[in-house]
C-alpha cells in the first residue's frame, strides 16, 4: 500500500513533463527568432504556427487516449490520409453544403477507429498489430480516393477552420481541450485510465473493457478526420500519403507529452503541448539558423532527452520522498 | 494412428505450431499463386522471391531478437541506410577498400544498436521512444553529413566484387540466399543451442524472474539491439550491392514490413515465444503476396489493401492474444 501511495505521488513529474518541456521550447523560439530577426514575433507568426499545429495536435489527443489504455494506433497514418482524400474530393458547394460533407468524414474517420476497435477488442490481437494491418488497408483506400495528389477545399470552410487572418483555429483549439476535460470526468474517462493501469482488475469490477477499448479508438479515428480536415483547410489540397508523417509525430507527442507507455498514465493535454512543442522545435531549428538536412536529428535527440527528463525528474522525486 | 499423431502435435509448443502454421501460410500462398498465375512457381520467379524475401528476411533476424524480449526497433529504416551510405562513400566504388568499408558500415549498425540497447536497458527509455529517437538522429546525421546525398563521394558505387556477387551469385545460387541461409542457421543455434538463447527466452517470458535467477537481463538486452542493428546494417549492405547505390529512404519500406515478417511467423509481439524458421517463413509469405499481386498488374491501392487484409487473416489464425475471461 505504501508503495502504491509512494508511485501514487509520482504521477506529476511524469505527467508534467509535457508543459514543462513546451515552456522550455517556446522559450527557445522566443530567444531565437527574436535574435535572429531583431524583434518579437507578430501574430503573424503566431496564426502561422497555430495552424500548422492543428493537425498534429488533434491526431496527439487520438493517440494519447489510445495510449491511456495501454494500446497504440499506428493506423492513424491511414485514416488521416483517408480522410484527408475524401476532404478534397468531395467537400465542395456553398452555403452549408459542405460543412454538411465534413460531417461525414468525421463519420468515416470514426467508423475507420470502430474497426480498428473491433479487431483489437473482440479479435484479440495485440494494437500495433491489427493497426499494422489497417494501416496498410486505409492507405490503400486513400489512394483509391485520390490517386495523384490533388483536390481543394472551398474558401468558406477555410474561413471557418484555418482562417489565415483570424485566429479561428484558437476555438477549435479550446474545443478539444474542453471535450478532454469533460470527458475525463465522465464514467468513460475514467475507464479508460481503469483499463490502462490493470486491465484485469478493471474486468473484475465490472468494466466492459471490450466496449470501452471500441470507444477509444473510434475516438482516435474521429480526432484523425478532425486532423485531415485542418490539413486540408491549411495546405488547399489532398495527399494520399499525407498521413504517413503523423504515425511517429504523434507517437512522439504523445511520448513528450508524458503519457506512459504501459497506460494508465498522463493526459491528452501533455499530448497537446507535446505536439506544440514538437511543431515549435521545428521553427526553434529555422531560426538558429540549422541546416534543414539535420531537422530530424535534433528532433531524435529532443524526443529521447525529454523523455530523460522526465525519468530523471521522477527518479529524484523518489529519492526526495524516499529520505524525509 | 490419426488419435496418436494428434496426440503427439499437442505436445509441440505452441511456438514450434506456430513455426508450422507460418510455413503451412507460405505454402498456401505459393501454390495460390502458382494456380492463379501461370509461371508464378517457375525457377526464375521464385528465385527473384526468395532474393526479396532475402532482405526482409535480414531486418526481420534483427526485429525479431527485440521483439523476444518484449522490445520493438523502430530505427532500423535509417540505420540501413546509413550503413548503405557509409559502405559506399568510404569504398568509393574501389576493391581494395571494400574490407574497410564493410566494417565501416557494420560498426554503424553495431554503435546504433549498442545505443539503443544502452538507452532502454540502463537509462530506462520506452523501446519506441529510444529507437524512434535513434532513427530520427540516424536519418539527420545521414542526410546532413551526406548533404542530402550530394556530397563528392555519394556518387560512387559499391565495389564491383561485391555487385557481382549480389547481382551474379556463387555457383548459380544468388549470394543473397546463401547469405540467409547462413543467417538462419546462425539465428537458429543462437537462440535454440546456445546459454545466450535460452536467457533470451527467460527474459522475453518474465525479465524479473530472470533477473532474479541470475540472468544477467541488461546484458542480454543490449546484446539483442546491437545485433538488431548489425542484421539492418548487414541488409543495407546487401541492397546497396543488389542495386549498387544507394538512394534515400532505402529503409523506409523495412520498418513495417519488418514487423509483420516477425509476427506472420509466429513470434509472439509480447516477447519470449518464436524461432527463426518461422520468421523465414513470414518474409516469404510476405513477400510472395507482393510479388504476385504485382504479377497481376493490381493497381497500388490494391496491392495495399489486399497485403494489409492478408496481414489480418493471418494474426485472425494464429496471432491471438489470450481471452481475459
Amino acid at each position: 500500500m505504501r508503495e502504491f501511495m509512494a508511485r501514487l505521488r509520482l504521477v506529476p513529474a511524469q505527467a508534467g513533463l509535457g508543459y514543462v518541456v513546451l515552456v522550455a521550447t517556446a522559450a527557445a523560439y522566443l530567444v531565437v527568432y527574436t535574435s535572429s530577426l531583431g524583434r518579437f514575433p507578430t501574430s503573424f507568426d503566431y496564426l502561422s504556427i497555430l495552424n500548422t499545429m492543428l493537425p498534429l495536435v488533434f491526431v496527439a489527443i487520438g493517440q494519447s487516449l489510445v495510449v491511456l489504455t495501454g494500446g497504440i494506433d499506428l493506423s492513424v497514418g491511414g485514416i488521416v490520409s483517408l480522410c484527408v482524400t475524401v476532404t478534397a474530393t468531395t467537400v465542395t458547394g456553398t452555403g452549408l453544403a459542405p460543412f454538411g460533407w465534413l460531417l461525414v468524414v468525421l463519420a468515416l474517420g470514426a467508423a475507420c477507429g470502430a474497426v480498428n476497435g473491433m479487431i483489437v477488442a473482440v479479435g484479440r490481437i495485440a494494437p500495433i498489430l491489427a493497426t499494422l494491418a489497417t494501416l496498410s488497408i486505409f492507405t490503400g483506400l486513400a489512394l483509391w480516393v485520390l490517386p495523384v495528389p490533388g483536390g481543394s477545399i472551398p474558401p468558406v470552410v477555410r474561413n471557418v477552420l484555418s482562417n489565415p487572418n483570424v485566429p479561428t483555429g484558437l476555438i477549435w483549439l479550446g474545443v478539444a481541450v474542453g471535450g478532454w476535460l469533460v470527458l475525463r470526468r465522465t464514467r468513460f474517462g475514467m475507464r479508460v485510465y481503469a483499463i490502462g493501469s490493470d486491465e484485469t482488475s478493471a474486468r473484475a469490477v465490472g468494466v466492459p473493457a471490450g466496449r470501452v477499448k471500441l470507444g477509444v479508438y473510434a475516438l482516435s479515428g474521429l480526432c484523425s478526420a478532425l486532423a485531415a480536415i485542418f490539413y486540408v483547410s491549411t495546405t488547399t489540397a489532398g495527399d494520399a500519403n499525407a498521413g504517413a508523417p503523423f504515425i511517429l509525430t504523434s507517437i512522439a507527442s504523445v511520448v513528450v507529452g508524458g503519457v506512459a507507455f504501459t497506460g494508465g498514465r498522463g493526459s491528452a493535454l501533455g499530448a497537446v503541448a507535446g505536439a506544440v512543442a514538437l511543431t515549435l522545435v521545428i521553427d526553434v531549428l529555422f531560426f538558429a539558423g540549422i541546416d534543414p538536412l539535420y531537422q530530424s536529428l535534433f528532433q531524435g535527440l529532443f524526443l529521447v532527452v525529454a523523455v530523460l527528463l522526465g525519468t530523471a525528474a521522477t527518479f529524484l522525486t523518489r529519492r526526495r520522498r524516499a529520505t524525509p | 494412428m490419426n488419435v496418436d499423431m494428434a496426440r503427439r502435435f499437442d505436445t509441440v509448443t505452441p511456438g514450434v505450431r506456430r513455426v508450422f502454421y507460418a510455413y503451412a501460410v507460405a505454402a498456401a500462398v505459393l501454390t495460390l499463386g502458382a494456380v492463379l498465375h501461370p509461371g508464378f512457381a517457375s525457377w526464375t520467379s521464385l528465385r527473384a522471391v526468395l532474393v526479396v524475401a532475402a532482405f526482409t528476411g535480414f531486418v526481420a533476424a534483427g526485429q525479431m531478437l527485440v521483439v523476444l524480449v518484449g522490445g520493438i526497433d523502430l530505427s532500423i529504416p535509417w540505420v540501413l541506410n546509413g550503413a548503405a551510405i557509409v559502405l559506399t562513400t568510404t569504398s568509393l566504388g574501389q576493391s581494395s577498400r571494400l574490407p574497410m568499408a564493410l566494417a565501416f558500415a557494420l560498426g554503424v549498425g553495431a554503435l546504433a544498436g549498442f545505443a539503443n540497447g544502452m538507452g532502454v536497458a540502463w537509462l530506462g527509455v520506452p523501446a519506441v521512444v529510444m529507437t524512434l529517437g535513434m532513427n530520427g538522429v540516424l536519418q539527420g546525421l545521414s542526410l546532413g553529413l551526406s548533404k542530402g546525398l550530394t556530397c563528392a563521394s555519394c556518387g560512387s558505387y559499391a565495389p564491383q566484387p561485391l555487385r557481382d556477387l549480389f547481382t551474379g551469385g556463387v555457383a548459380g545460387v544468388p549470394a543473397a540466399l546463401l547469405v540467409w541461409i547462413g543467417v538462419a542457421l546462425l539465428m537458429t543455434v543462437l537462440l535454440t543451442l546456445t546459454t545466450f538463447g535460452r536467457r533470451v527466452y527467460a527474459v522475453g517470458v518474465n525479465s524479473r524472474a530472470a533477473f532474479l535467477s541470475g540472468v544477467g537481463v541488461r546484458g542480454v538486452t543490449v546484446a539483442l539491439y546491437t545485433l538488431s542493428g548489425v542484421f539492418a546494417a548487414l541488409a543495407g549492405i546487401m541492397l546497396v550491392g543488389y542495386g549498387g547505390q544507394p538512394s534515400l529512404g532505402l529503409g523506409d519500406p523495412y520498418l513495417f514490413e519488418s514487423i509483420a515478417a516477425v509476427v506472420v511467423g509466429g513470434v509472439s509481439i509480447l516477447g519470449g515465444r518464436g524461432h527463426y524458421l518461422g520468421v523465414v517463413a513470414g518474409s516469404l509469405t510476405l513477400v510472395a503476396v507482393t510479388t504476385f499481386l504485382q504479377a497481376q498488374r493490381v493497381p497500388e491501392y490494391g496491392r495495399l489493401m489486399i497485403y494489409g487484409l492478408v496481414i489480418l487473416v493471418i494474426l485472425f489464425a494464429y496471432g491471438r492474444d489470450r481471452s481475459h475471461d
